[in-house]
């Protein structure tokens, strides 16, 4: 094993992140020093793990570290290890991304509220823990950094604990999030009783082939607990309410950062620990799920009031997509699903900024108060709508780009399966899609068009940090939407090789040799083709968008568009008040509420069902988990 | 009888698991959450229990293939558990008094201001 200099910084990485958290606590009472250790701290985890981009990504190497110089023994891995594959440095990215940019947009749009000291250490704890649970090599070693990233998402939930439903919301959480952690404490031991070993690597080796009623229990156990930090139905409602109450900056974590812990724990868990991805019982499983989330958190959204619970269903129903499309497995749903979630740590980050921005601005995120912003926020709005095109999927943006990826594997395995299921959930997909756009066009016409309500005359744009952080993810969706091409070659891609190499995993840990001589090597995929995914030119969609764009500033400038609405509104003078009747309201503003009742009314047992189902109890919460729990281990238990 | 630690801890689990989703009383929910938590505890603890064998503390050169111990490394999880149980317990039981400042109540029934 060769010593390079770089072995060394995953752990960095993520002690920099604990070191900031740790100052805060003793300097936090400054302001500007708080600030700086907070920026330092992310700024130097992102750039290390940037700087492991040409190893791990280009060159395919993986790291395994050991703590302490203690490795194997006897064929034992007693150490604790960190190992950085291209999957895992892919998600530390994302992280280390969203962390960043969300430190930037924190310092002025904290700056309102007191204890900031302590929200900053919350913040940097946050980061750490899914930064050491992506780049972890040993099982519990996850359970502690799950531990402490759901404690501070607890806290930083309830930390603005005067907001609306704050408490409750994080109250909610920790319950179900500790169910989840409970989960993962028991199946994690259970596996260490069978195999004796906490190591990743090792796991991976000796329990592929050697499965009994407790590791497909233990199996059952890990799933469910991941899955509820990854928030995929049944756990959905925790994630609407936590976002609802937690400040901006932190819905950006909890949305992009968060759920891509569990995402990322599900995939390990499934293609390497278990290795039971080729079976179409477990391809079911997830499909399933990621089906369900997809389609159950978009109608929710459509009948959301708030805006920033508006965004957080969609956010669930975006990991729908990931995960149904890395329940293919297939070289290329894998990819599509990596590439998904990438895009949806950068657009759902802007979305819920930008809603932040409105809150900070304003005061509410209720979408029945909120309109016409566009002429005092423009800046904003104007991120806003990159996002909501990302996330709806328009060309050029890059939800367009691992949406349409995703349709073409699901279809693609419909085709090659025979399995008239994927088709189901290609359609499934689509409609999600569409009712994806139809709420974005009622978020903003409801809070960026429209009338502006008198009590909002005086809101002005929101600082230049606030706006910096936007700009940066808007920029960051809009390059990885026009060069899908670069970002396969050299981001998805190799994390999707990654997932394929179980034993190259094993034997950068365990010594090489080691998989080979314990278990029988799991079938390589093949090497996917992406000719059909680079028909579309991105670059002459954006010189369309452009140029309409274009065409209508220059009518808009021209005057034409202005005459129209002068002769309407021109006899509006006070003194003909008079022969008009007592209502003073001519123009009537249609609400968001109002944009798709034709809908919503032919639906309405659908909504009104939903709308009781999740009742806001706990116990009803915590009864969906338990529920899921049983069911998940019972089908695992018949299918193995 | 090691089994019985097994049974008793698993009924503890589903002990706790039954008590979160049946009370409506949120110190109730609490309690639910610790019981399952020791449940977990005592499984961990039964997992590295060799009947017989001494405690794992060994000065470097005493220790030969002869030496019967228990596991240690369960020992360090369950305690790193009790640890993370016990913040769990502080956490929550913090949320529950400021919830009873702001609602007036603590049946779950009516902290439900966040729901649809």
């Amino acid at each position: 094993m060769s010593t390079a200099l770089y072995q060394h910084f995953p752990i960095l990485a993520v002690m920099v992140l604990f070191l900031g958290a740790f100052l805060i606590v003793i300097f936090g009472n400054v302001k500007t020093l708080r600030h700086l250790i907070a920026l330092l701290s992310v700024t130097v985890s992102l750039g290390l793990l940037i700087a492991l981009v040409k190893p791990v990504m280009l060159e395919g190497e993986i790291i395994a570290y050991w703590m302490g110089a203690r490795a194997t023994a006897g064929g034992y891995a007693i150490g604790i290890a960190m190992e950085v594959d291209a999957l895992s440095l892919f998600f530390g990215l994302l992280v280390a991304t969203a962390v960043f940019v969300s430190c930037v947009y924190s310092i002025q749009y904290m700056s309102h509220d007191d204890n900031v000291g302590q929200y900053y250490t919350l913040f940097l704890m946050l980061a750490g823990g899914v930064m050491g649970l992506v780049l972890s090599g040993d099982l519990f070693n996850m359970f502690i950094m799950v531990e402490i990233l759901t404690f501070a998402a607890v806290a930083l939930t309830a930390f603005r604990n005067t907001a609306k439903g704050a408490l409750e919301a994080a109250f909610k959480y920790l319950v179900v999030g500790c169910i989840g952690s409970t989960c993962i404490l028991t199946g994690t031991v259970m596996l260490y009783a069978q195999a004796h070993t906490l190591n990743f690597a090792q796991l991976s080796a000796l329990l592929p082939g050697n499965m009994n009623t407790a590791t497909v229990v233990a199996f059952a156990l890990l799933y469910i607990g991941f899955s509820t930090k990854a928030f995929i139905v049944p756990f959905h409602p925790l994630a609407a309410d936590a976002h609802g109450a937690a400040p901006a900056s932190i819905s950006v974590l909890i949305s992009g950062v968060l759920t891509k812990s569990g995402l990322y724990a599900i995939i390990r868990l499934s293609y390497f620990l278990f290795q039971t991805m080729e079976l179409g019982t477990m391809q079911f499983l997830l499909v399933f799920m990621g089906s369900m989330s997809m389609f159950i958190c978009v109608t929710m959204a459509l009948a959301q009031h708030d805006f920033k619970r508006l965004l957080a269903f969609h956010s669930i129903s975006q990991i729908g997509y990931v995960l149904t499309a890395v329940g293919l497995c297939t070289a290329m749903g894998v990819s599509s699903g990596l590439y998904h979630a990438m895009n949806h740590t950068l657009f759902k980050g802007l979305l819920f900024l930008a809603a932040g921005a409105v809150l900070h601005q304003t005061g509410t995120t209720d979408l029945d108060k909120l309109g016409g912003l566009s002429k005092k926020m423009p800046w904003t709005t104007a991120f806003f709508l990159v996002g909501a095109f990302s996330i709806s999927g328009i060309p050029p943006f890059n939800g367009f780009a691992s949406k349409w990826m995703v349709y073409q594997s699901i279809y693609l395995k419909a085709v090659e399966s025979g399995n008239i299921g994927f088709l189901f959930a290609t359609i499934i997909a689509l409609v999600t899609s569409v009712l994806t756009l139809a709420s974005f066009v009622k978020v903003s016409q409801s809070v960026f068009f429209g009338r502006l309500p008198k009590e909002y005359e005086n809101v002005t744009e929101v600082p230049w940090g606030m706006r910096l952080a936007m700009c940066l993810f808007a920029v960051l969706c809009v390059v990885t939407g026009l060069f899908p091409d670069l970002v396969t070659r050299y981001l998805t891609q190799p994390a999707a090789d990654a997932v394929f190499n179980a034993s190259g995993y094993i034997n950068a840990m365990m010594g090489s040799g080691y998989a080979e001589s314990v278990m029988s090597v799991p079938a390589m995929a093949p090497a996917v083709t992406y000719v059909e995914v680079g028909v579309w030119q991105p670059v002459s969609w954006l010189l369309i968008l452009v140029i309409t764009l274009l065409a209508i500033t220059i009518v808009a400038i021209g005057g034409q568009y202005d005459r129209v609405s002068e002769s309407v509104s021109a006899p509006m003078d006070s003194k003909y008040d008079l022969f008009f009747g007592g209502e003073e309201s001519v123009y009537s503003q249609v609400g968001g509420e109002d944009l798709f009742w034709g809908f919503k009314h032919n639906w309405r047992g659908y909504f009104s069902f939903m709308h009781k189902l999740h009742s806001g109890i706990v116990n009803d919460y915590s009864l969906w988990a338990v529920v899921a729990l049983a069911l998940v281990t019972l089908y695992m238990l018949i299918v193995f | 009888m090691i089994l019985f630690n097994y049974v008793a801890s698993f009924f503890l689990i589903v002990l706790g698991f039954y008590t979160i989703v049946t009370k409506y009383n949120l110190v109730k929910t609490v309690i639910g959450l610790s019981i399952a938590d020791y449940g977990v505890n005592l499984l961990i603890i039964s997992i590295g229990f060799n009947p017989g064998g001494t405690a794992p503390i060994f000065t470097p050169g005493e220790i030969d293939p002869s030496a019967f111990f228990v596991d240690p490394i369960p020992q360090a999880l369950t305690l790193t558990s009790i640890v993370i149980g016990a913040c769990v317990t502080a956490m929550s039981l913090a949320l529950v008094m400021k919830i009873h400042e702001q609602y007036g109540t603590i049946d779950t029934r009516e902290v439900r201001r966040l729901r649809g």
